[in-house]
C-alpha cells in the first residue's frame, strides 16, 4: 500500500497537502510532494521575484532610449502595490469601499517623517511606527464601517477631507502647506539604503522585498479563516452572520489592515521622496488607489501589482511622449491637467464593460475563451 | 474679562454669519435636492453631483464672458447645457449600469466626477474666470454687509424649490417619479417607464446643480465640485436622504453651522479659520453615525 495515497494518474488525492507518513521512504516522497505543492501555489511569487531581481540588470540600458527611468519608477510601483493590495483586501475581498485611503497614506508619511525629523528616529523605526499609527487611527475611525454602500463611500470621502484639513492646518506640527523637507533617506541598522551612487537600486530592492512579503502575507490571508469570512460577508452579510462570522469585527480587521498597509506605503514614500506636503495626499491619491484596485481587478492579489504598475507608468509614459513623437498639443504637456480624464475614463469604462477589473477580465478571456467584455445593454446582471 | 470681550465680538458678528450662511445654505439646498431626486428614482448617490455645479459656473462664464451673451440669456443657457450633461451621463453610464451592484455604481460615478472635473480644467485652464456679479455692489443690513448677488441666490432658490414642488405635485412625470421612489418594481407594474424616470431625474438634478453653479459663478472654479458635492450630500443627509424638501432644512442648517462654528472657534478660541473645510465633513459623519434618518426623521439610511 502506498503511504500517502496517489490518486489516478499520479495526482495526490488530498489535493497536494503534505501528509505525515509512517515509514521513511514514504516520508521522503511526501515531503518532495509537499515542496512541489508549495511551488505550485507560490510559483507566481517565484516568477515575479526572479523578474524583479533581474530587472535592474537590463532596465538601465532600456531607460535612456525610452526616456523613462525604469528603476526609479518601479520603486513607486512597489510602494503603491503595498497600498493597493491593502485596499483590495478591503474593497475586493470584504466589499467595503474607502474613498479616503490617501489619509492613511499621508498619516504614515507624516508619522515617519516627523519621528525622524523631530525625535531623530532612524527610518527603520519610523516606518513601523507609521504602520502602527495608521492602524490605530484606522481603528479609531472604524465605527464608520457600520455604514453601508453609498453612505460608507461618502463618510470615507469626508474622513479623507477631515484628515487633509488637519494635515494642512496643524502648521506647528506638519509645517502646513510648506510641508516637511530634508526627510532622512531610507536606512537599515548599519546599512544606508538611500545614499551613495547606487541608491536607486538599493531602494528598489528594499521596497520590493517588503512588497513581496506583503503580497505573500495577503496571498495567505485571503485563504485563511479570516479571509474566507471577509469574502463571505461580501456575498451576503446575513448569510455570513448565520454561518457564525462576526461581520463587524471582520470588517474592522480588513479596514485596519488596509489602513496599516497604506501607512506603511506612505512611510516608505516619505523617505524616498525626502519631501512631503499635504497636497500629495488629497482625494486625487485616494481615487488613484481605487483606480489601481479597479484596473487590477477586485478580489485579486496580483491585480494590485498590475494596477499599481499601470497607473504609475501612465504619467511617465505621457511625460516621455514628446521624446517619442517630437511634438504634442500644448494641453498634453502638463499631465496633471488631464490625469483626471484618464482615471475617470478608466473607472467608468471598466465598470461598464469589465466590472471585474481589467486583469481579471483578460484572465477570464484566456481561461474561458470568451470575450472579456460584457455587453451592458444585454446582460442580465452584474456581480 | 478678555473672554467676555471675545464672546461679545462673536455675538456682534452673528448677523454677518447668518447672512453668509443663508447664501451658502441656498446653494446647498439646490445641490441637496439634486442628490435626493436621483436617489429617489434610481437608488444611486451621484458622486458627480457637485460637478454639475462646476459645469453651471463654467458654462455661465463661457457664455457670458467668452461669447459675450447678455447675462440672463447666458444664465438660462448654462442651466440647460448642464441639464444636457446630466442627461448624457444618465444615458451613457447609469442606464448601462442599472442592474449593477452598489460598489460598481459608486466607482462609476466617482469616475464620472473626476472625469468632469478634469474636463473643466482642460477647457477652462485659468483659475480666474470671473463672471461679473449680476448686479454689482453691496447693501447693508443691520449688523451685516452683503453682496447684491445674495438676493439673486435666495430668489433663485425660492423659485427653484417652488418649481420642483409644483413638478412633483402637479405633473404626471413628477408623480411617476414619486411612485418610483416608493417602490420601483410596483411602479413598473402600473406602467411607469422607470428608466425614463431615471433620465428625468438626472436632467432635473443637473439643472438644479447647474443653477447653483451658475448663480455662484462670480465665485466659481473647477475645483469647487467635490466640495459642493460633499456639502450638498451633507445637507441632504441632515434633512433626511430621500426627503426632497427636507433638503431645504438641511441646506440652511448646514450653511449656518458652517459659518457659526468656525466663527466661534476663530473669534473666541483663536483657532484658524482654515479648519472650516472640515466642518461639513465632520457634521456628515456625525449625522450618519448618530442620526442616519436625518433631523426630520424621514430619511432612509438603511435602504442601501
Amino acid at each position: 500500500m502506498e503511504s500517502s495515497g496517489k490518486g489516478v494518474g499520479g495526482v495526490p488525492r488530498n489535493g497536494g497537502i503534505p501528509v505525515d507518513a509512517g515509514d521513511a521512504p514514504g516520508k521522503r516522497s511526501s515531503s518532495a510532494r509537499g515542496l512541489l505543492s508549495i511551488i505550485r501555489s507560490y510559483h507566481l511569487f517565484l516568477e515575479l521575484g526572479v523578474f524583479l531581481a533581474l530587472f535592474p540588470l537590463w532596465a538601465d540600458r532600456v531607460s535612456r532610449p525610452l526616456g523613462i527611468p525604469l528603476v526609479m519608477v518601479m520603486r513607486l510601483v512597489g510602494i503603491y502595490t503595498i497600498a493597493a493590495v491593502g485596499l483590495n483586501l478591503l474593497m475586493g475581498y470584504a466589499g467595503q469601499i474607502s474613498l479616503g485611503h490617501a489619509a492613511f497614506f499621508g498619516i504614515g508619511a507624516y508619522t515617519s517623517a516627523l519621528l525622524c525629523l523631530k525625535a531623530h528616529f532612524p527610518p527603520w523605526l519610523g516606518i513601523p511606527a507609521a504602520v502602527a499609527v495608521s492602524a490605530i487611527l484606522g481603528f479609531m475611525v472604524a465605527p464608520v464601517l457600520r455604514l453601508k454602500g453609498h453612505y460608507l463611500a461618502m463618510a470615507t470621502l469626508g474622513l479623507g477631507m477631515v484628515f487633509f484639513v488637519f494635515m494642512r492646518e496643524m502648521t506647528w506640527l506638519t509645517g502646513g502647506n510648506d510641508g516637511l523637507r530634508n526627510i532622512p533617506a531610507l536606512s537599515l541598522p548599519g546599512l544606508a539604503i538611500g545614499e551613495g551612487r547606487d541608491y536607486l537600486r538599493k531602494e528598489y530592492f528594499f521596497i520590493w522585498i517588503i512588497a513581496l512579503l506583503v503580497l505573500l502575507f495577503c496571498h495567505n490571508l485571503v485563504r485563511s479563516r479570516s479571509g474566507r469570512a471577509m469574502q463571505a460577508l461580501h456575498q451576503s452579510e446575513v448569510a455570513a452572520e448565520v454561518m457564525g462570522v462576526d461581520v463587524s469585527w471582520e470588517k474592522i480587521k480588513a479596514f485596519v489592515l488596509s489602513a496599516a498597509l497604506a501607512g506603511m506605503a506612505g512611510g516608505i514614500f516619505a523617505h524616498i521622496q525626502g519631501y512631503i506636503d499635504p497636497n500629495l495626499f488629497t482625494i486625487v491619491l485616494s481615487i488613484q488607489l481605487v483606480t489601481m484596485v479597479v484596473v487590477g481587478g477586485m478580489e485579486s492579489i496580483w491585480g494590485a501589482v498590475a494596477g499599481a504598475g499601470v497607473i504609475t507608468f501612465i504619467p511617465k509614459v505621457v511625460e516621455a511622449l514628446p521624446k517619442w513623437l517630437g511634438e504634442v498639443p500644448h494641453w498634453l504637456e502638463k499631465y496633471s491637467n488631464y490625469e483626471g480624464i484618464i482615471y475617470g475614463l478608466i473607472l467608468v469604462l471598466t465598470m461598464v464593460f469589465m466590472p471585474k477589473g481589467i486583469t481579471r477580465g483578460l484572465a477570464d478571456m484566456v481561461r474561458y475563451r470568451r470575450s472579456p467584455f460584457v455587453n451592458p445593454l444585454r446582460k442580465k446582471a452584474l456581480e | 474679562m478678555k473672554a467676555g470681550r471675545k464672546m461679545l465680538d462673536f455675538l456682534k458678528n452673528i448677523p454677518q454669519y447668518l447672512a453668509n450662511g443663508m447664501a451658502n445654505g441656498c446653494l446647498y439646498i439646490l445641490v441637496a435636492m439634486g442628490f435626493n431626486i436621483i436617489y429617489n428614482s434610481t437608488g444611486i448617490i451621484n458622486f458627480a453631483q457637485g460637478e454639475f455645479s462646476m459645469f453651471g459656473g463654467l458654462f455661465a462664464y463661457a457664455l457670458a464672458v467668452s461669447a459675450g451673451l447678455p447675462i440672463p440669456l447666458a444664465a438660462l443657457l448654462a442651466v440647460l447645457a448642464t441639464a444636457a450633461v446630466g442627461g448624457a451621463m444618465e444615458r451613457l453610464m447609469i442606464y448601462p449600469l442599472r442592474r449593477a451592484g452598489v460598489l460598481t455604481a459608486i466607482i462609476a460615478t466617482v469616475g464620472a466626477s473626476i472625469f468632469f472635473k478634469s474636463l473643466g480644467r482642460v477647457f477652462w485652464p485659468s483659475e480666474a474666470y470671473k463672471v461679473p456679479e449680476f448686479t454689482p455692489g453691496t447693501f447693508r443690513l443691520p449688523g451685516a454687509t452683503v453682496s447684491k448677488q445674495f438676493l439673486w441666490v435666495t430668489g433663485l432658490t425660492v423659485v427653484c424649490v417652488a418649481l420642483v414642488y409644483l413638478f412633483f405635485s402637479r405633473t404626471r412625470a413628477g408623480k411617476a417619479m414619486r411612485a418610483c421612489s416608493v417602490n420601483r418594481q410596483a411602479a413598473t407594474l402600473v406602467g411607469i417607464n422607470v428608466s425614463r424616470m431615471s433620465l428625468y431625474s438626472f436632467i432635473l438634478a443637473a439643472a438644479l446643480g447647474g443653477a447653483a453653479g451658475m448663480i455662484s459663478a462670480p465665485f466659481a472654479s473647477y475645483g469647487m465640485g467635490l466640495e459642493m458635492g460633499i456639502k450638498g450630500f451633507t445637507a441632504s443627509v441632515v434633512g433626511g436622504l430621500g426627503n426632497t424638501f427636507g433638503a431645504v432644512v438641511g441646506g440652511l442648517v448646514l450653511g449656518l453651522l458652517e459659518e457659526l462654528i468656525p466663527g466661534f472657534l476663530n473669534v473666541v478660541l483663536g483657532i484658524s479659520t482654515g479648519y472650516k473645510g472640515a466642518v461639513s465633513a465632520i457634521i456628515l459623519i456625525a449625522v450618519l453615525l448618530l442620526r442616519p434618518q436625518g433631523l426630520l426623521g424621514r430619511g432612509l439610511a438603511e435602504k442601501v
